[in-house]
């Protein structure tokens, strides 16, 4: 996806969120607060920190991702973030409302009109058709029969699942049931669309598939989206910006190429090393400025596409994007990501 | 806890608690006499017996606010309800009954379900059965509608409240532990004899498990459906109605069909209590040992069973897909319509039955070339069984071991199998037992108990192994344990009782039968469970078939078959009552006796007795079945 940093105000925010599983949040808090480890606190008091402080804003638009091993605590994060569990401490924002402070009247009015969420185990009904899974969302919201499948049959047609309408979910593949998963998000056209690691149940290829589809879809659609993944790839090839999460914190922010080229920690490091970054990056995310030459690319080519170019004449390549001139790349710049490749 | 210590201890020091006890046991047996000293015999019997008599009074001419503002309304509405059911139903026209179950159910286009309905409906009405039918299927359908509307709302309670579900907890087992006849003597006093007395023994009963599957369906909907339909913004109840009673439909469905085999199991008790209907026939035909009459009317009460089951079903498929088109459903309602109408106004209300119960006798005759024929052995086995085993026991139990010593060896043998708690509440039950005066009596009952079950455990254990080892074997068992579940076991009863004619056989083999269907279904589900690489890892060390079995298989299933002798245990309790109807005499007996004279103490006092001998027998065979379980993972 393009990573145009749009700078308007966020329409998701989380602010110093913690959430802490256990008898004694309070206390928890307080040692984690004066550095104790997670494995300590755990001993002390008996509690999880699920998720310790974290802060992020998602804007109009974005795709923001959230990376990292099992147990890191993402799914903690989204649920907070989605208030499917409540936060220990901190505040969620939704388009400038404080979400955790909503009764839960006002909790469903903003699920209704503005969230959706695809679950890793897709979390489909069993006993619904796909065309009733799809409209789910409609039929909470009181929407009459007609029209609801109208807009189901439209959406289903949209994920690709024409012909398949009257099926039930268990009679179809895993890639295709949450194909379903992400029609019912769609269905209610949501402003912000939380994915708790969708492709992780899927095949290498049908993930790929998935994969495509949902940029393709978000290319039309431009929703706010949160992704959660543990596979840094699939975060490089969806995410605007990515959040590698240990231990219930965020160790850094920042686009796949910021990531790649100055890894904060070690940590991050160890995720960006098994990467080819020749392939993953792109002539923007390496471009610098300035520079026009005859030569041009467009600003989503990979780096590697560029090396027969830069074999057969070393002087820079223009980058151009949306037909203007953007920027340059030069042999030097593209050779150092060639000898780790 | 002394587990790891026992393992090192050398083989002849285990079995000192042993010796002890068998010492101590010996030294009693010379210091008290045998009888048990029954200081309390009326201790119970007659209050209960003047509240038996008070009750009688204040049922008929009450001024008491307890019956004229509970009980006596609480009568007339469950009469009331049966009794409209069953004007309704013999208000219709004989073929609407029928063809209407037949419509209801292919509304959803299952027509195969459909069709055995009807010809379900038909069975009885062709074998001259058509009232009594309906009056069961009254009383029936009414104690399944009140047991689901009871049980399906509470069952959703509690797996939303664990408090609630813990609270519960406690008095389901013991509905589930006692056997259902005991209600009925409590019951009696409070609403008389009748239809109420039966519909409302039938839904205690039954009621367990509606509840229990219904709390465990919505407890097993997958939390992330939950939350997706949570993250649309559905209020509770849009989740509960649209999501989580839906996905959980299949195991509530499993339990109304449970409930429904549970309330069948006792439309013949029921028949004790004057509840009229078809298990009142079957009663007839046991006292007239007449095995034709018995099957043919077993028969209407099995389809009573398949209407019930399959009506319930269809009325539960939310399934729309499968409708019939709109014309379809309007033209079957309109004929069903008008077919009333004209069978009201010629007035067909009587089915034309062409058969009549006396149509089965051809298998008295059957039964008499048995009985002329195979007399000898039968006599041989019922020699062997009667006087050879159970009248020496009982000398033995009840003559000669004193009762401080009888109590010792129980008390050692329940703690071993399930510690200290329950050895002791064994030893208060026993005392109890033995206090209000029913200490030969229980003795009697344990005795024969015990040797149905082991009968019992050594048919079914093997053939269960076999089952769960070849499929052929299970499809060839299946309609077989089926029958032998559905049917009443009075029905089957008869031509035995008919064969052995005296003494405990007659009952003991009915326990065998009802009982092992439970031990071979769920033994044959052990074996198949067994881990295929375990079995396939023994294979590789070239472990032969029987090392294989005995090594890996058995082991590893033995959980599983202990929860089966347990539910083997639990049956031939439930069938204490029947034997004690056909000749085993003992407690089953008693109730029976107390049921139908109006003996209120006597009778109480033999149902805590019966639920007492119930909860040791449960309690220690699941604990010795959760001991055979591998520790759990940490
Ligand atoms: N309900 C809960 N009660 C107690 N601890 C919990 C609960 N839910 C999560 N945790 C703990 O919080 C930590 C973070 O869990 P979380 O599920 O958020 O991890 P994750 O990053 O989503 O992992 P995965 O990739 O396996 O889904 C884990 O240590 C987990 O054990
Ligand atoms: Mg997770």
């Amino acid at each position: 996806m393009t990573s145009t940093a749009p700078s308007e105000t966020p329409v998701l925010s989380t602010e110093h969120v913690w959430k802490v599983f256990g008898q004694k949040p309070e206390r928890a808090v307080q040692l984690a607060e004066a550095g104790e480890s997670r494995s300590d606190i755990l001993a002390e008091t008996g509690c999880t920190i699920g998720v310790r402080d974290v802060s992020f804003a998602v804007k109009p638009g974005e795709t923001f991702v959230v990376m990292g091993l099992s147990g890191s605590g993402k799914s903690t994060l989204i649920r907070c973030a989605a208030r499917l569990i409540d936060v220990t401490r901190g505040t969620v924002h939704i388009d400038g409302a404080d979400f955790t402070a909503m009764n839960s009247q006002q909790l469903r009015e903003v699920r209704r009109k503005k969230l959706s969420m695809v679950f890793q185990h897709f979390g489909l009904f069993p006993h619904r058709r796909v065309i009733d899974n799809a409209c789910y969302g409609l039929e909470i919201q009181g929407v009459a029969k007609e029209e609801r499948h109208e807009r189901a049959l439209e959406v289903l047609g949209v994920v690709g699942l024409s012909g398949f309408e009257y099926h039930y979910p268990q009679q179809l593949s895993g890639g295709m049931q949450q194909r379903v998963g992400l029609a019912r998000a769609l269905c209610v056209e949501p402003e912000i669309l939380f994915f708790d690691e969708p492709f992780s149940a899927l095949d290498p290829l049908i993930r790929r598939d998935m994969q495509d589809e949902l940029i393709r879809l978000q290319q039309e659609m431009k929703r706010t989206i949160v992704f959660i993944t543990h596979d840094f790839a699939e975060a490089i090839k969806l995410g605007d910006r990515i959040a590698i999460m240990k231990d219930g914190a965020f160790d850094q922010v920042g686009t796949a190429a910021e990531l790649i080229r100055n890894p904060a920690t070690d940590y991050v490091r160890e995720f960006t090393e098994d990467i080819p970054k020749a392939k993953v990056l792109t002539a923007r995310d390496i471009m610098s400025s300035g520079g026009d030459s005859s030569r041009r690319v467009e600003s989503s080519a990979s780096v590697l596409s560029l090396v027969p170019m830069l074999l057969n004449d070393p002087t820079p390549i223009a980058v151009t994007e949306d037909g203007f001139v953007i920027g340059q790349v030069d042999k030097a710049t593209v050779a150092t990501f060639m000898d780790e490749a | 806890m002394t587990a790891p210590a026992s393992s090192e201890r050398s083989a002849w020091t285990r079995y000192v608690p042993f010796l002890a006890v068998v010492g101590a046991a010996v030294a009693i047996q010379f210091l008290v006499t045998s009888e048990f000293p029954a200081r309390l015999d009326n201790f119970f019997s007659d209050p209960v017996d003047s509240l038996g008599a008070w009750g009688q009074v204040n049922r008929r001419t009450g001024t008491h606010p307890l019956f004229t503002l509970v009980f006596n309304p609480l009568t007339s509405a469950v009469d009331g309800g049966i009794e409209l059911l069953e004007t309704i139903l013999s208000w219709l026209p004989w073929y609407i009954l029928p063809t209407g179950i037949f419509v209801l159910i292919a509304r959803r286009r299952r027509f195969l379900d459909a069709t055995v309905a009807a010809a379900a409906m038909i069975y009885p009405g062709l074998m001259g059965l058509w009232d009594p039918t309906i009056e069961t299927l009254a009383l029936m359908s009414f104690a399944v509608l009140v047991s689901a509307a009871i049980g399906i709302p509470l069952g959703i309670w509690a797996a939303f409240r664990p408090r609630v579900e813990a609270t519960l907890r406690p008095f389901l087992d013991i509905m589930q532990t006692v056997p259902a006849f005991v209600y009925f003597l409590p019951l009696l006093i409070l609403f008389g004899i009748g239809k109420t007395n039966g519909a409302i023994a039938t839904i205690i009963y039954a009621l367990p498990p509606v509840v229990r599957l219904t709390t465990l369906g919505i407890r097993s909907v997958p939390k992330q459906s939950v939350e997706a339909s949570d993250m649309f913004g559905a209020s509770t109840s849009q989740t509960l109605f649209k999501v989580q009673i839906p996905t959980a439909m299949p195991t509530i469905l499993a339990g109304i069909s449970q409930t429904i085999m549970m309330a069948l199991g006792i439309v013949v008790l029921a028949a004790l209590v004057s509840a009229g209907g078809l298990g009142g026939l079957v009663l007839q035909s046991l006292q007239a040992r007449r095995s034709g009459r018995g099957i043919a009317v077993g028969l209407a009460i099995v389809a009573v069973a398949m209407i019930l089951d399959r009506v319930g079903r269809s009325l539960a498929d939310s399934d729309r897909s499968k409708k019939l088109s709109q014309p379809a459903r309007y033209g079957l309602l309109g004929g069903l319509f008008v077919g009333t109408a004209g069978g009201r106004l010629m007035e067909w209300t009587r089915f034309p039955s062409i058969w009549a119960p006396r149509s089965f006798d051809w298998i008295d005759t059957g039964v008499d070339w048995a009985i002329a024929n195979w007399s000898p052995y039968t006599r041989a086995i019922n020699d062997f069984i009667g006087g050879g085993i159970v009248v020496p026991l009982r000398n033995f139990f009840i003559g000669t071991v004193s009762w401080p010593a009888l109590m010792l060896l129980v008390a050692f043998i329940v703690w071993r199998m399930a510690g200290p708690r329950l050895a002791v509440f064994s030893v208060l039950a026993m005392a109890f037992i033995g206090l209000i005066g029913l200490w030969d009596l229980s003795i009697d009952t344990v005795i024969q108990i015990m040797i149905a079950v082991i009968i019992a455990v050594v048919i079914a254990v093997p053939l269960g192994v076999m089952a769960g080892r070849n499929e052929r074997v299970e499809a060839a068992l299946g309609p077989i344990l089926d029958g032998l579940q559905t049917i009443p076991s009075l029905v089957y009863i008869i031509p035995v009782v008919t064969l052995f004619t005296l003494g405990p056989m007659p009952g003991i083999i009915a326990s065998v039968l009802y009982a092992m269907v439970p031990g071979v279904r769920i033994t044959a589900l052990g074996i198949r469970n067994v881990p295929s690489e375990s079995v396939e890892a023994s294979e590789t060390f070239g472990a032969t078939r029987p090392q294989t079995m005995f090594g890996v298989r058995i082991p590893l299933a033995a959980p599983t078959i202990m929860t089966g002798i347990n539910q083997v245990i639990m049956m031939v309790l439930a069938m204490v009552v029947i034997a004690g109807l056909v000749g085993g005499g003992a407690l089953g007996f008693e109730t029976v006796r107390a049921l139908t004279r109006n003996l209120y103490g006597h009778g109480f006092e033999v149902g805590l007795a019966i639920a007492l001998i119930a909860m040791v027998l449960d309690r220690s065979t699941q604990a010795l079945a959760r001991r055979f379980q591998p520790p759990a993972a940490t």
